[in-house]
């Protein structure tokens, strides 16, 4: 289209300069060319877009069908529970038979002051490793550091003879795991926000007077609030996914966590093809992940690529 | 309060300075011990304990270990639930790596002025915040082959007008595990990258521009090489997160309740299976060898990794 102007152009009678539009700068060579990398990039990012759209509008209808609804129309919007007046009946179900209810207490509970705790402990320990010049510092944060690249599989042999022998082969014994488990990534993440923060905040605070600890409490841990929310964040969608320790360490199911109480309900539900239940139960377990992440996609986002950046 | 900040003599200064310092460096225990104990007692100790624990014959809670050298590793290797299990750890290492980073580089190319941008990475963000236990049961829906009853999957390949497949058959698990880890994973890999992405100064894609330089070229020439030390720290969380991935696999590719067939094992499910699995006697001195076998693996891997992409580091 830019060409015809081109070519037109001279063709006009210099003499009498006619006042037109000033012509659209010419775009730059190649950078509106239609490669074929580009179109197919494109075309592959959309359709893997859409595919992950369809998956959760199907995994969100599911949970409301029956079984024969969710295998012969998979697209349809669900009819015959809610035909019956019965819509929620797949969550009621899940909810019954998967104990999720006191499951629902216990992982709020157990997640909740699990990161907490987590991030209690954690900070503190980045602030020292970072900010008090202490020798040694450097080699103590890579060690902790490496903490993160040993599986879970490595650990939990000794850790679940030691502590069924003292009877922490419960949720206490799993809340020190979480805490203990947690605190490689969370220090490697906090010792990123406390070094990125000025100098001169910390001597402004000692001319003024404050003590070591108050400066750390009033001035340093104040501006790492969002590291902070941050590791609240990854720690909690981490801990409440977590399936691994609560199988070997949860054995009372009054006391299971979501995803325990789901891994047992899966075995249980799968026999009687109770399809509908299951999926209910999936979508309970997986839908307040996804409103943490509506409201917070960002701050997990950004959270996430600064602790891989540094 | 405002007593220290008047000054009397230099030297007087010095001192004070000093002393602050010091009181600063007393702090560093109190503050750092908690977590440093924390850590030393529930991953560095275990670690070592388990070292030891697989040069030993121990059934488990109850038995007493008895040192045996390396029968452990060597009755390990000879096993077939081993070599299952470690060829399929390292198919999802490395091509469900090569494929993870191929569609994350792919995603980086298009993504970066793309209108709309920012809702896609979010999007496909999204089942990385899924318990892979959820993922995989529900992935189990979506590959289920059962005549008049297909899964997602099949579903839509009949629809196609081709055959169904038995997807979680042991023999196709693999694939299909892989391609599972491809969708689900790529999400976090393109948000980092993108990150890195982004902070790439925008005038060296218009000079790009200016020259005629194809999107691969771009990528070859600007993206790659300013993203490279992101890539790096990229490839050591895959390699640590593939490395012991069990819940997808254990759920996807089995009944739920116990360990899958052989032929889907991962190292994982290994230890899984010698120690807490309700399936046959358990052997926690062998489960310990194939821990250590996993933590060697991660440590090779992430050296070898480091070392293929050290460079200079460039700066912008």
């Amino acid at each position: 289209m830019s060409v015809t102007d081109d070519v037109e152009a001279p063709a006009r009678p210099p003499a009498k300069p006619v006042r037109k539009p000033p012509r659209k700068p010419r775009p730059a060579p190649g950078s509106k060319r239609l490669s074929p990398l580009r179109v197919l990039g494109s075309a592959i990012v959309w359709l893997f877009t859409a595919g992950n759209i369809l998956v959760l509008y199907w995994l969100l209808t599911a949970s409301f069908k029956t079984p024969v609804e969710i295998f012969t129309k998979p697209f349809a919007l669900p009819y015959q529970w809610f035909n019956v007046g019965k819509p929620f009946r797949n969550f009621i179900y899940a909810w019954n038979n998967a104990g999720f209810g006191d499951a629902v207490l216990t992982t709020v509970v157990l997640v909740g002051l699990a990161t907490v705790v987590t991030v209690a402990v954690s900070a503190p320990c980045a602030y020292a490793l970072t900010r008090l010049g202490v020798r040694g510092s450097g080699p103590m944060t890579n060690a902790v550091a490496i903490g993160m690249g040993v599986p879970f599989q490595t650990v939990i042999i000794p850790l679940f003879v030691v502590l069924s022998k003292i009877h922490l082969d419960n949720e206490y014994g799993l809340f020190l795991l979480y805490v203990a488990l947690s605190i490689p990534f969370t220090v490697f993440l906090m010792t990123g926000f406390f070094r990125s923060l000025p100098d001169e905040l910390e001597e402004a605070a000692a001319l003024d007077g404050a003590s070591p600890t108050r400066t750390f409490f009033s001035v340093m841990l104040p501006l790492t609030r969002g590291g902070m929310i941050t590791a609240l964040t990854l720690n909690a969608i981490g801990l409440w996914n977590e399936t691994l320790l609560a199988i070997v360490f949860l054995k009372d199911q009054a006391h299971f966590t979501l995803s325990r109480a789901l891994f047992t309900f899966y075995g249980a539900a799968s026999y009687q093809s109770e399809y509908g239940g299951l999926i209910a139960g999936v979508a309970i377990v997986v839908l307040p992940m996804l409103v943490l992440y509506l409201v917070l996609a960002r701050r997990i986002i950004t959270g996430l690529t600064l602790g891989a950046g540094k | 309060m405002a007593t220290v900040t008047t000054p009397t003599t230099p030297s007087a200064r010095v001192v004070k300075a000093g002393a602050h310092l010091r009181r600063k460096k007393r702090l560093f225990w109190p503050f750092a011990a908690p977590a440093l104990v924390l850590y030393l007692a529930f991953l560095v100790l275990p670690t070592i304990a388990t070292v030891v624990l697989s040069f030993t014959s121990w059934a488990g809670a109850g038995d007493t270990p008895k040192p045996n050298g390396v029968t452990n590793y060597t009755q390990m290797v000879a096993s077939d639930s081993f070599q299952y299990a470690f060829g399929n750890t390292l198919i999802y290492v490395f091509l469900g790596g090569i494929g993870t980073f191929a569609l994350a580089f792919l995603f980086t190319m298009v993504l970066r002025d793309m209108k709309g941008g920012k809702t896609v990475r979010a999007i496909l963000f999204f089942p990385n915040i899924v318990a892979p236990v959820a993922l995989g049961m529900f992935l189990g829906f979506v590959f289920k082959y059962q005549p008049g009853k297909q899964g997602l999957a099949n579903y839509v390949m009949e629809g196609l007008g081709a055959d169904a497949a038995k997807f979680l058959a042991p023999s196709n698990v693999t694939g299909v595990v892989t391609a599972s880890l491809i969708w689900a994973s790529s999400g976090f890999y393109i948000t980092i990258l993108m990150a890195a992405v982004d902070r790439i100064p925008p005038y060296l894609y218009e000079d790009a521009e200016l020259g005629g330089a194809s999107p691969w070229q771009k990528f070859r020439n600007i993206t790659l090489p300013m993203t490279w030390d992101v890539v790096g720290v990229a490839g050591v969380l895959w390699t640590i997160n593939a490395l012991k991935i069990f819940e997808l696999v254990f759920v996807l590719a089995g009944p739920g309740t116990y360990a899958p067939p052989n032929e889907a094992w991962t190292l994982g499910i290994y230890v899984f299976d010698r120690t807490f699995g309700s399936n046959g006697t358990p052997d926690f001195g062998a489960a310990c060898a194939c821990a250590v076998a996993m933590i060697a693996l991660v440590s090779v891997l992430v050296v070898l990794l480091r070392r293929l992409m050290r460079r200079d580091a460039i700066q912008f």
